[in-house]
């Protein structure tokens, strides 16, 4: 079972954030500081690698909906990267897919924000 | 007495009996046995996903709700702890959760609607409605003798 990590990569303007371990309601309020924290500094583009990421509880997933909403609301966004398969089945399923917006490579996600 | 045929059958059964503190900490370990148990009896990959996440709403709800710092204890004598009973009857998969915390008032909880939660952007509200879609049955009992108890079946499919 691997511990939960966020490591932040910036690109430019847009907050790459790696993840690992489980999003659950245990440990989103840490990802939830660092979000906050990054709003704080008027830094609304956001796009979580979730490559090492072995777990999303709908508390996780509850938070990454609502800062994509406060995001938006500044003309930024929350956006995904690199969602294992197991994860991807999961939120899909639930339609989250719906309204967060999932990016296959780090270029893709990246780039996204620029052509806004 | 048993031949030594009916004592294999019996050794068979699976069952797995967990007792963790209602700590968020604890939640991994308890969702990670449980969807190994899954696949062990024979669910695959994604019935055992469904599972976990269920298992994993039910035990996030007891710690952030049940056990509660800001509601009244009915527990105040006892370590909040969460115990799961989980164990194959046939060719299913029951889940019992029991907690001697806050007693949720299930019988009057009203289904959320996903998507206008979802297209409202709201943070919270998901996890019963991922117990109910994730699981085959769903029920919850509340006595004071023996706490509450949120009972989940999932049957195993024949391929």
């Amino acid at each position: 079972m691997k511990e939960f990590r966020i490591d932040p990569e910036p690109r430019g303007l847009v907050q790459l954030i790696r993840l690992s371990g489980s999003l659950d309601m245990y440990s989103f309020p840490r990802l939830e500081a660092q979000l906050n924290a990054f709003f704080q500094q008027g830094r609304y583009y956001v796009v979580l690698d979730c490559q090492e990421l072995d777990y999303v509880g709908s508390a996780g997933l509850g938070a990454l909906i609502g800062f994509a909403k406060q995001a938006r609301e500044h003309n930024g966004d929350v956006r995904l990267l690199n969602v294992p398969d197991r994860i991807y089945k999961i939120i899909e399923l639930l339609g989250f897919t719906k309204v967060l917006r999932v990016h296959n490579t780090e270029e893709d996600a990246v780039a996204s924000f620029a052509t806004r | 007495m048993d031949s030594p045929d009916n004592i294999r059958r019996k050794e068979s059964t699976h069952k797995l009996l967990l007792q963790a503190p209602g700590h968020g900490s604890y939640l991994a370990h308890i969702r990670v046995i449980v969807g190994d148990l899954a696949r062990k009896v024979g669910f695959d990959e994604d019935a055992a996903a469904k599972i976990e996440m269920a298992v994993d709403e039910a035990c996030s709800n007891v710690v952030k709700h049940a056990y509660s710092p800001d509601k009244e204890w009915c527990w105040q004598h006892r370590d909040p702890e969460i115990r799961l009973d989980v164990r194959t009857e046939g060719s299913r998969l029951v889940v019992e959760i029991n907690d001697h915390g806050q007693r949720f008032d299930f019988a009057n909880y009203r289904p959320v609607d996903i998507e206008d939660r979802l297209r409202e952007m709201k943070r919270n509200g998901y996890g019963i409605f991922i117990m109910r879609n994730f699981m085959d049955e769903v029920q919850y009992n509340s006595n004071d003798q023996t706490g509450n108890t949120l009972r989940m079946v999932k049957y195993l499919k024949k391929a």
